[in-house]
């Protein structure tokens, strides 16, 4: 992945304008879309960029470049931009951002919400621009009070002048007159005020009454529900439908095909719902019909088995190494297809007036969403607004957009506001999965423990291809169709055969230093749509390679945190959050009948270490507690890092015990929470945090704590059982 | 024609009976603060209250509820004039994404009406029927206990249930 530090020119390129109409951002060479900013700006406000808006009554409003899906993110980036602006979090009113590529990730450089990054690739841009948006406002309170600048100091969203406090609002027409300052000099951290320190979520409040507004609770004025009936198997079209039955059902306006199936168009949802059972509808067969779950992991064992994997990374010589060893293990471990299963089923409201579109939605790939309505539209990109919502889960699904391309199709097709929701049926059956993935991983140590040899195979689907093909008529929204199905070919072709998708093999070794590895992928793609699902690669990867540590240490008799020290001698990191977890492990009273099980993986930039403490009865594994140490720099609300994995583990915990999405003639089986059920509270383990801050910049904390979950709680299984559990979800013999 | 009381008031409904409460007070009531998740009565997003009872009513046809009170988030309390559980919701930072938690709150609010000194294994009974995926269930098992606790918690749910 490439590193590109945005420079502080691209992130303040517009100019300061006085609001009351539209904002234009300055065109600097080479960008590929410089229109409006989204922004609706209130008369007199102060615009000074796109990330912020202050009006003469001094509501300061920030405008989110990440999505918020309960990751806190709108808390954690008001916090930074408030820390330097100085004015409090809670104190602004912070919006979703619309689509500019202002808003752009700047590593991705699309404006996408995922990979635990948005905290550490917006952090110090973010703070910059609140940095110069404060001198912006000191210079132009000078010039107002006639007071030297040096005089001036700032609080909590006021220019302070001796004993006089005056709002930012009261400064913001002169400021507009004013050249943006640029490279003011950012805080040191030991004057943070509101980085580090603990405060209610900004959107607590309305998420404890109900009053946050969702995709799925846009209502428009003459707005119909449109309900769509899917192929069982993915990827397949209608041969034929028969909609009499349907069409008759009340409340049905009109059925209309659409390229994902048949959509039928109600006054209600409920309406549209029962009408769209009363559809019959021939589907096409397509490969995937002929795949089961079995045969997937007959196809897996065969691939492994083939031994022609692509490197994805070697170093050293692995048979010298494996002959140095003291001890030797190898083994294969299983991890099944997977859904996201967000909370809200995934839904989108689309309006288009003239030659105007305005889609409400709650996505991933805000700038994603708005090319893909241009593509099909047709309308200029500047007259197309995404409202982002607040995201009912996001876990990587939102990033694909199935959804929208129906809302799309179906409001062209009806001249009407339509809203399209997904049932919870139509989101596990006609989702999209974390890959299916079979690891054999071969190793040795020498007698103190040191990894000397490490090889490990990968067989199972890529993420990229298909995330790809979704996201590039988006992204390139002028390119013609014809273009695009070569270049999702290629795509395929290359990760298919002789380069190696990067989140396949995530996580396989890099957590330790181990100078003597080998990791080869194959591919082996059924036809089921895969994409990110919390922690990608890493929620597989991270437990073969931690299953296989604790499964050396036992071998050669070593105590299993000594055995993860011994290699980390140079991941100082890393080797601080494993030292404080073995302190807490050893320290801990442990319950006749429990068992402690052990793990740590990096991911995300992030070092997390876990401890479960298991008991097994009749043949149920039961989790009590899970304690972890985690170390993603400086915690810029403590608060959110605590959630984020106490939200990580009972997310993976799910995974660990229940989570299986099966094929049965390319159908998914599983089709709400009784078959596939998600983690309850009466199930849920007590949860203790203990994050090491050294006040480096911030990592990634969404996505870190799922990978050591499950291997934490096989590692106690085995302790509890003597099985050796290899294969998720977990299931006694 | 169904009859019911809405959050503190009377209203009709003339659609067809088989209509789930849920929809009904989502689409009609433009009431949003109810949300959709299964359509099964297996997660408990919809949670309302029925008579004081929490009820899960994405699978309650409409035509049940004649001559019922429903209580929704809505009608628990608002931003200006939060229930104690809402308070303790803030407090404790217990919403991630948030989407499920207008149905926690319902049923913790019934449960603390029907038992204001729940225990731990009342609390775990009554809200596993309520699924979270963020995983935030060692904060609302917090935050209802803070209530359970507390005292001012008591009179407002008596007045929310006389309502």
């Amino acid at each position: 992945m490439s590193t590109q530090i945005l420079s502080r020119r691209h992130f303040l390129k517009s100019s300061a304008l006085v609001g009351g109409g539209v904002v234009v951002a300055v065109t600097l060479p080479g960008c590929s879309f410089d229109g409006e900013l989204p922004i609706d700006a209130a008369d007199a406000a102060l615009v000074p960029n796109a990330f912020l808006q202050i009006t003469p009554d001094n509501k300061i409003v920030f405008y989110c470049p990440a999505d918020e899906m309960g990751q806190g993110i709108r808390t954690g980036l008001a916090t930074v931009i408030g820390e330097e602006l100085d004015c409090h979090p809670s104190n602004m009113t912070v919006e979703a951002a619309g689509s500019h590529e202002d808003y752009n990730n700047p590593e991705f450089g699309l404006q996408l919400t995922g990979g635990s990054s948005a905290v550490r690739v917006f952090y110090e841009p973010l703070r910059q621009v609140g940095a110069d948006t404060r001198a912006l406002i000191l210079a132009a309170a000078a010039r107002d009070l006639g007071i030297p600048a040096a005089q001036l100091s700032t609080d909590n969203g006021h220019v302070i002048a001796g004993d006089q406090r005056y709002p930012y609002g009261d400064f913001v027409a002169t400021a507009a007159t004013l050249e943006m300052p640029t490279e003011t000099p950012v805080k040191d951290a030991s004057a943070f005020k509101y980085i580090g320190t603990h405060f209610a979520r900004i959107d607590a409040e309305a998420k404890a009454t109900g009053t946050a507004s969702f995709g799925i609770d846009v209502d428009l004025p003459d707005m119909v529900y449109a309900v769509v009936l899917r192929s069982p198997v993915a990827g397949a079209k209608a041969v034929r439908f028969d909609d009499e039955a349907a069409r008759r059902q009340p409340g049905v306006q009109t059925i209309v095909p659409v390229s994902s199936g048949i959509a039928v168009v109600a006054d209600s949802y409920w309406q549209a719902n029962q009408a769209a059972k009363k559809l019959t509808v021939e589907w096409e067969d397509v490969a995937l019909t002929a795949v089961d779950s079995t045969r997937v992991r007959a196809d897996l064992s065969a691939a492994l088995d083939a031994d022609d994997g692509v490197e994805a990374a070697s170093e050293g010589d692995f048979e010298a190494g494996l002959a140095a060893a003291a001890n030797t293990q190898s083994a294969e471990y299983f991890a099944p297809f997977l859904a996201h299963a967000p909370m809200e089923p995934v839904n989108a409201t689309l309006r288009i007036e003239g030659d105007r579109a305005d889609l409400w939605t709650g996505v991933q790939v805000v700038g994603a969403a708005q090319g893909l309505l241009e593509r099909l539209t047709g309308l200029p990109r500047e007259n197309i607004r995404v409202h982002n919502q607040y995201l009912g889960g996001g876990f990587g699904r939102r990033a694909t957009l199935t959804h929208v391309v129906e809302v799309t199709e179906i409001a062209m097709a009806t001249g009407k506001p339509v809203q399209v929701l997904w049932s919870r049926e139509d989101d596990l059956r006609h989702g999209v999965y974390r890959p299916a993935s079979l690891m054999r991983l071969e190793a040795g140590i020498d007698a103190d423990g040191k990894v000397t040899a490490w090889q490990a195979q990968r067989a199972g689907g890529n993420v990229t291809p298909e995330t790809l093909e979704n996201a590039l008529p988006a992204l390139l929204p002028s390119m013609p169709e014809g273009l695009l199905g070569g270049l999702h070919g290629a795509v395929d072709f290359i990760f298919g055969n002789w380069a190696v998708d990067h989140p396949s093999v995530e996580g396989l070794y890099e957590t330790y230093s181990m100078p003597t590895h080998t990791i080869t992928h194959t591919t082996v793609d059924h036809g089921l749509p895969l994409t990110f699902w919390r922690s990608v690669g890493h929620s597989y990867s991270g437990f073969a390679v931690e299953s296989m540590m604790d499964e050396l240490a036992v071998s050669a008799g070593l105590d299993p945190v000594a055995l993860r020290l011994k290699n980390l001698e140079d991941k100082p990191r890393m080797r601080r959050v494993v030292q404080r977890a073995g302190e807490l492990m050893a320290a801990m009273e442990v319950p006749e009948g429990h068992h402690l099980g052990f793990a740590s993986h990096s991911s995300f930039f992030t070092d997390v270490a876990e401890i479960a403490e298991v008991s097994v009865t009749d043949g149920k594994i039961r989790v009590h507690k899970v304690t972890c140490v985690v170390d993603c720099g400086t915690a810029i609300n403590p608060d959110t890092v605590r959630a984020q994995l106490e939200g990580g583990v009972m997310f993976a915990l799910t995974a660990a015990l229940y989570g299986e999405i099966d094929l049965d003639k390319g159908a998914v089986v599983q089709s709400n929470f009784h078959d596939y059920p998600i983690l309850r509270m009466d199930e849920a383990p007590a949860i203790e945090i203990d994050i090491i801050d050294n006040g480096t910049a911030p990592t990634g904390i969404g996505e870190p704590g799922v990978p050591p979950l499950a291997p934490a709680v096989a590692n106690a299984v085995f302790r509890a059982t003597g099985q050796r559990l290899r294969e998720l979800p977990l299931r006694l013999a | 024609m169904i009859e019911f009381m809405l959050n503190g008031e009377q209203v009709t409904f003339n659609g067809d009976p088989e209509t789930p409460l849920l929809w009904v007070i989502r689409d009609s009531f433009k009431l949003k603060g109810s949300k959709f998740g299964c359509g099964a009565g297996l997660c408990g997003a919809c949670t309302m209250h029925l008579d004081g009872t929490a009820m899960k009513t994405c699978v309650l046809p409409i035509a049940a509820v004649a001559g019922k009170t429903v209580t929704t988030i809505e009608g628990l309390g608002t931003p200006d004039s939060m229930h104690p559980l809402q308070q303790a919701w803030v407090e404790h930072n217990v919403p991630q994404c948030g989407y499920c938690q207008s149905g926690q709150i319902m049923t913790a609010a019934a449960l603390l009406a029907a038992s204001p000194d729940a225990s731990e294994a009342d609390i775990d009974t009554a809200m596993a029927g309520n699924i979270c995926r963020c995983g935030c269930y060692p904060r609302i098992k917090g935050a209802i206990q803070s209530v359970a606790t507390h005292t001012l918690g008591y009179d407002a749910m008596a007045e929310e249930v006389a309502s």
